[in-house]
Parts: structure tokens; sequence; C-alpha cells
């Protein structure tokens, strides 16, 4: 079936089948910083956001999406705070698991503007770096924070 | 500033690869875990669907192997593990290729199997493989077992006669899976007359070998090139996809791409379980002087590396310690359980976590501080390890020193722990690098080291940009392609760092010779800047690198060794691998949950090249570490993995990870890797905290069950 949303501020009509998820959909479509890794909503390798709020697109349908508004890390601007903080400090290795973890990181700053360390680690709870980055992804969200303010 | 592909995601992993009328993969794996192969029948696939069994390798070498040759491409007359390759389809979509498995009908014949390392040597344990041929080197010494690695020093066992006091437990590690988020990813297809492999793997010199001798072709046929990995940490070490997605684009004649799925990823590779008898006697002031250890690794169904992982883990579990009598009997062993391979922390987690658990043993029975007892044992510049090697930049006190300090050891020692060692680097291994001036007048490096993540490019072209006197962006980094970048061993053991910061600075002596020699002067009076290359003292001899465009440095670096397989003795490592860690924790002896309160690791960095990748590496096996020692375990039902999912089997979040501080020790002469170094003694660190704490733990990963059992047992 043809699924019509918006992908990064530009409309996007996608062919997807009924029992799709929406990250094979996005994938087949070009979208390819979200990923696959543990296909049941663990991981958060497969992070979009949809209207502003970060979903594991490995467990949505693509019907479901319909209509929706969708961001990925290809939609990134080079001045996003957020990701010029995880490139100032190198909050990533084989940065595989990056895309998710900027975007979970965007929507939490854009819920709560001043989070204290115990917020910033359960906001990105549900992403997992293997290469282990996690000291310095939680810097770089701090200084996203006081960038952004 | 643009930002970097990896974090807008648009960089393209081994998986992301693609060409015009690629198919796609899919494995048929066994439900079994010993069973013979009676027959497949794939009558009912629909026309395009392209499959390979058996039949389609019957001109191909049968077997494969980086150290055994056990492996076939594609199972002939029996499958030896849950996951054990049957078939492989191709089709035009993923789905498609899914669809197609389950119209494959086998027939299997169950056989008993074996799935404990220590009851597979065992008269009644079934035998795995039959008629295979081991190289020279190899000792399969037993039933099921692949290698047997033998070292002994001093009087060796009768040293104990010797001791006043002994310690003797036996410890185990469990299998745990790598988890890289990408999982292993292949893309093959034959053009021109060769084989085309576009490949996740820290191995492509390997792979091309494997692949030479199965297809029956000249290296020089094969090209592999390596995409940028979403991780490894062992995984993409040796042939994994290459064979088998080589010989179904063979018989489809198009390109082939297989991804594994998360389920198939612990069917493929894991770490090796392992299990260690330690005695450990000394003096009773505290001075070691005899040591045995007996281990027994389970390597699964096939050998893949196993081999060499018995010789480093049991080499690894003497300990950095001066100990005059040594005895090691160290076994790789087949089971009917999924392959076991490289790991990150290759061995050493294994061993260092029995032995420094031994050591704690010792000191608790001595009385003496476990701090004081290492201080005490500790190899030092000029003393002889246990394989005959002459120790030099010793830095392990250094290591200890720092990691106790972090910990304020000296104020009391409830609740910690400490834990030191020493790992071995990849040895005998050869290394090439190339300086190439290109066209445009740009420096570019050539060099096979592979891409997971941990920013060798950086330091690479760091190296060479220093090494030549230009700024780093004047450097870059060539395409990963066995055609274009000379020969190196392989980027494993955390030698690249070490090995290329030599071969590199040999590259960059030669390219400055051929530009002296081009300007006609001699290399010393050689100047070169961003711009060109100029004599000292001569300004109107200058040119411009667009007109030095060819010119090309070669650099290498060797180094010689090994050990001998019934004595231990010779050459273990060309230099070490050493760190330490130390742990305070506070344990909830209702629940068993640890609570890490503080940790360090010290690690011997040597000259730090690039300071934000160093820090990186040191987390993240610091983290490897925390992984290891408190959550990660495979959970095996005989062959059956049981919790091969991201639910089951739990990596660190950030939630599991408490606040930590390093050091990275720094001096010598040389850069050394730091990839692996915290992962084999954070679990023993912690592990002898929650010791101290009252639980005596034997058995890694310290889950709240088992850390209950042990106060219980005590």
């Amino acid at each position: 079936m043809r699924i019509q949303l918006r992908v990064n501020e530009q409309p996007v009509e996608m062919e997807a089948r009924a029992d799709e998820t929406l990250l094979i959909a996005l994938r087949r479509a070009g979208f390819r910083s979200a990923r696959l890794t543990c296909g049941i909503g663990v991981c958060g390798a497969c992070t979009v956001l949809v209207d502003d709020l970060p979903i594991s697109s490995c467990l949505v349908l693509a019907p479901a999406a319909a209509g929706a508004a969708i961001t990925t890390a290809e939609g990134m601007a080079d001045d996003d705070p957020v990701a010029r903080a995880f490139m100032e400090v190198n909050a990533f290795q084989c940065g595989y698991c990056t895309p998710g973890f900027v975007l979970t990181a965007k929507a939490l700053l854009s819920e709560v503007p001043n989070p204290t360390d115990e917020e910033i680690r359960h906001a990105l709870a549900g992403n997992l770096c293997r290469c282990g980055s996690y000291v310095k992804i939680a810097k770089a969200v701090r200084i996203a924070a006081a960038s952004i303010r | 500033m643009t930002l970097d592909a990896r974090i807008t995601g648009r960089i393209e992993y081994a998986q992301d690869q693609a060409v015009e009328g690629m198919l796609h993969a899919r494995i048929l794996r066994s439900p079994h875990a010993h069973a013979k192969l009676v027959a497949i029948n794939t009558a009912a696939l629909p026309a395009g669907i392209v499959c390979l069994t058996r039949d389609d390798v019957a001109d191909l070498e049968p077997l494969y192997g980086p150290m055994v040759k056990d492996q076939p491409i594609v199972a002939r007359d029996r499958v030896r593990h849950v996951g054990d390759v049957v078939a492989a389809v191709a089709a035009r979509t993923p789905r498609e290729a899914d669809e197609a498995l389950d119209l494959i009908e086998v027939e299997y014949a169950e056989l008993p199997g074996a799935f404990d390392p220590v009851e597979a040597t065992g008269d009644s344990a079934p035998v795995i493989h039959e008629g295979l041929e081991f190289p020279p080197d190899l000792r399969p010494d037993g039933r099921n077992v692949c290698h047997r690695f033998r070292l002994r020093s001093g009087l060796g066992r009768d040293g104990f006669a010797g001791a006043d006091v002994v310690v003797e437990e036996t410890f185990t590690v469990a299998g745990a899976a790598h988890v890289p988020m990408e999982p292993h990813a292949t893309l093959a297809y034959w053009a021109d007359g060769r084989l085309h492999v576009i490949t996740g793997t820290q191995t492509p010199f390997n792979v091309r070998r494997d692949l030479a001798a199965l297809f029956r072709i000249p290296e020089d046929m094969i090209r592999v090139l390596v995409a940028p990995m979403g991780g490894s940490f062992g995984a993409k070490t040796f042939m994994r996809l290459e064979a088998v997605t080589a010989a179904l684009a063979r018989k489809a004649g198009r390109p082939v791409r297989t991804v594994l799925t998360r389920a198939e990823e612990f069917l493929t590779v894991n770490r090796h379980p392992a299990r260690f008898h330690i005695k450990l006697g000394a003096s009773k002031e505290g001075t070691f002087v005899a040591k045995s250890v007996d281990a027994w690794w389970d390597t699964g169904a096939y050998a893949d590396c196993g081999p060499s992982v018995c010789t480093k883990g049991g080499y690894a579990a003497i300990g950095p310690y001066r100990i005059p009598n040594v005895a090691v009997d160290s076994r790789s062993v087949y089971t009917n359980r999924p392959p076991a391979g490289a790991f990150r922390g290759y061995a050493a987690t294994q061993g260092v976590w029995a032995s420094e658990r031994a050591t704690d043993l010792m000191a608790d029975r001595l009385g003496i501080d476990p701090l004081e007892l290492r201080v005490r044992n500790l190899l030092k510049d000029g003393d002889r390890f246990a394989t005959g090697e002459v120790m030099k930049d010793v830095r392990f006190a250094d290591c200890l020193k720092a990691a106790a300090d972090a910990v304020s050891w000296s104020d009391g020692r409830t609740n910690k722990g400490i834990a030191v060692m020493l790992k071995g680097m990849q040895t005998p291994s050869r290394t090439g690098a190339a300086l190439e001036i290109d066209a445009d007048g740009r420096i570019v490096l050539r060099s096979a080291t592979t891409d997971m993540g941990q920013r060798n490019e950086i330091a690479q072209r760091l190296l060479a940009a220093s090494a030549l006197g230009l700024s780093p962006g004047h450097v870059s980094v060539g395409p990963n392609d066995t055609d274009l970048v000379p020969f190196d061993t392989r980027t494993t053991s955390s030698r690249s760092t070490f090995m290329m910061s030599i071969a590199i600075r040999d590259a960059a002596a030669d390219l400055r010779a051929k530009i002296a020699d081009r300007l006609e002067i001699a290399p010393e009076d050689l100047v070169l800047d961003d711009k060109g290359a100029g004599a000292a003292g001569s300004p109107s001899r200058r040119l411009a690198f667009t007109a030095l465009a060819g010119l090309r440095g070669d650099g290498s670096f060797v180094t010689p060794g090994g050990l001998d397989p019934d004595t231990g003795q010779g050459i273990a490592s060309s230099h070490w691998h050493q760190a330490a860690a130390a742990a305070e924790v506070s344990v909830d002896s209702e629940t068993g949950v640890v609570t890490i309160a503080r940790l360090h690791t010290a690690v011997y960095a040597g000259n730090v090249v690039d300071r934000p990748g160093a820090e990186l590496q040191n987390e993240g096996s610091t983290i490897f570490g925390i992984g290891t020692a408190l959550l990660e375990g495979i959970v095996f039902d005989d062959g059956q993995v049981t919790n091969g999912n991201l639910s089951d089997y739990e990596i660190p979040s950030i939630l599991d990870v408490p606040d930590f501080t390093y050091d990275l020790v720094e001096g010598g002469e040389h850069s050394h890797g730091l990839g692996e170094m915290a992962v084999p003694v954070v679990p023993a660190a912690i592990g002898n905290a929650v010791a101290a704490a009252g639980h005596l733990v034997r058995d890694l990963p310290m889950t709240a069950e088992k850390v209950v059992d042990a106060k219980a047992a005590r």
C-alpha cells in the first residue's frame, strides 16, 4: 500500500506492505540512519522522532505512521546544537547507534531544557551503545543543554 | 562545521553496501546440536530462488578454518551445532528469501551431543570431527581436543613441594556474545574473472587467503574490500559470511548480499566458556613459589582461533608474577555448541579472572594485604616470565599503584578489590604501510587497518602527518582494498596502533628519502611543509607536491616469535599489554545485587596518539568489563542458546555504568594499543571486591543469584 507522510519536513510517499515495519519502509526509502539491531524495541538503534517523540521504528507498522511528521538523523542541520555537541566531545565510536542517541537527546532537551544528570541517564536508557561511549554521550547532552539555554 | 557522517547516519556500513542486480541471501540453519544430514529436498522452491546446498560446493575445497580446516561452507554429512549452516538461498528481496527457507525440507538423524569441555574429552563423549588434518604446530591430544598448550618452567608441578602454603580453586567464565550493533554483513560478486567481496571484517588478508584455498584460485583473483563496521569486538574476525555468500553468488551468477539477524548472531560466534583449576603455592612470607593452571576452553563445533585462545589464556593465567615453578595445561575442546572465537579481551579475560581471584585467596590465607602480595611478586624489568622472555618496559607496579590510590586503598580495604594483568599481542605478525603522493599533491596512506569504530584513521593520519612534518589535514587514508593496501596480519589484539606507528614511520622515512633524491639533496636537509618540499638553506630548490605525484614510500614492521606448544617457551608477545583495576562495591546480601561505588582502571598507553580516541577506547573497554562482570552470559540448554536476544541477554546500558575513573599511563618509546586493556581486569577487581564483602564468587558473570549462593557457600 502507499503511505504518505512527512520525513525531515519533506513530503514522502512510500510503498509498504501492511505488515512491514516503519523501520524497513524508511530504510528502503533511503533513510538509513535508522538501523535494525535488536528488532524488539530494546536497543534504540532504530529511533526516529514521530511528531517530535522518540520511538522505536522497529515496533511500528509502516501504515500506522501515515500522516505523521518524522525526523531522522539525516534531517539534522549542520548547526544542530545536539549534533554539534556530539561532534565537539567525540561522543561516538563506530557511530551505528549515534543517530538514535542524538534524536533521543533532542527530544529530551525539547521537553526538559535543563536536565539533571539523572534525567539524562534515564532519558538515554533505551539506547544501547556497545562501543561504550556513554561517558562522552552524557557529556554531549549536558553541553548541548547549556548551548541551547 | 560539517557534521560527521556517523552523526547524520550517512556513513555506509557493510550492511548498506549494494550493487546493481544484487540478490538477498538467507541461511537455513540446523535446529539440532548434532545430527546426520540425511537428505535435503529443495523441489518446492519456486523459480527464481537460488539455493546453495552441499551438491553445489562439491568441486570446491571441502573445509576451511584459520587454524584447523574443519568447517564446511554448507553442511556435508553432519551438522555439529544449533545454527550450523545447512543451506543458503538468494532471492530478489529479503522477504522472498525468508519465505523460501520454509520450503526446504531437511531430514536429520539426531546424534548424541557433547556440551561440556571437560566431559567432551571423556571416553564416552561423541567424537565431533573425524579425519581432520591438523597443522604440525597443533597438539590435538585427546578426544575432541583441537589443541593442548603446555608450559613448564622450573620444576613445574614438583615445585609445590617447596611451598609453605598452597591454595587451589576452580573458576569458570560463561560464554558471551559480542553484540556488535551492526550484525555480520557481506556482499560478494564475480566479475572480470575475479571474486569481489565487500565485507565487514577485521581480517581481510585471512579472508582472501582462505577464499583462495576454498575456491582453488590464486589470491590475486580475489579482492576484499573492507566496509566500516558498526562494531565488531572480535566477532568479525576470520571467515564468517564471505565463503557462503561467494559460493551463492557463483551459483546465482549475480551479486549476493547476506546480513545476519540478531538471533543468528548468537549462533555464529561467541566468547569461549572456560573452566580453570588454579593452584598457587607461596612461602609463609608471601613469595610465590609455584603455580599450576589447568584450563578447558569450549571452542564449540569448529576450532576457529580456539588453539590460539587456549595458548594466550593459558599464559595470561600465570599473571605478571615472578614464579620459579610453573605448569600450564590448557586445552581447546570441540563441543556441539556454536563456535567460539576472538572476543575483546582475548582469552585474558578468562585467565585473569581465575588467576587474580586465586591471588586474593592466597592473600587471605597468608593474611597479607592483596596489594602488598602482588607488588612483592610482580615482574620487574629484567625478570624472566615463565615463557623465558626477559621483561622490559614493565609498568605493572605503576598501573597497580594508580588503581589502588584511586580507591583510597591505604585507608582501608573493606569491600575493595584489585587486579593486575599481562596480556600478549599477536606474535609473530607483520605490518606494511605505504604513503603515496597523489595527482592533487595530497598524501594518501595505504593501510589495511580495518575500521570498527576505533578511530584508526584519525590516529594513523596523525602518525603519518607527524612523521612527515605535515599537518594532519594533508594526509588522507585510502580505501581498504586488498588490491591497494600492503599486507597486514590483521586488525586484532590491540596491535594496530603499535605496529602501524612503526611501519608508518618507516614509510615516511622512505618517502622522505625519495623526495630528497628528486631534489638531489641529502634526506637530512629535506624540509616538508603543506605546500611542498624544499632544502634547508637553499630556498631555490623547491618542488610542489603536485610535481612529486606518484612517489611512494613503503614501510614495514615484523615481529618474530611464537611459543613451543609442548614447553611454552619462546616469545609469547613482542610487547606486553599491562593494566590494573581497583573497585569498591556494596553488596546487598539478601538480594545479591552488587553496586559499584568506585571503579578505576590504569592502562599502559605508551605515547598517546589520539587522546579522544584513547579515552573512548578505554571507557568502552571498562564498560565491556562491567558487562562481563555482572551481566553477560550466554545460557545454554545443552546445545541451544536460550537467551539469544537483547531482552534476555543484557549488555550494559547507561544505567548500568557507574561513575568511574582511569589513567592512561604514558611513557616509553612506543604507542600501545589499549582497546581491550581494561576488559580483563575489571571483572577480577570487582570479583575481589565482592569477595572482600564476604561473597566468594568463583563464576562469571556475578549475577545476583550467584552472589547470594557465594555467601551461603562460605
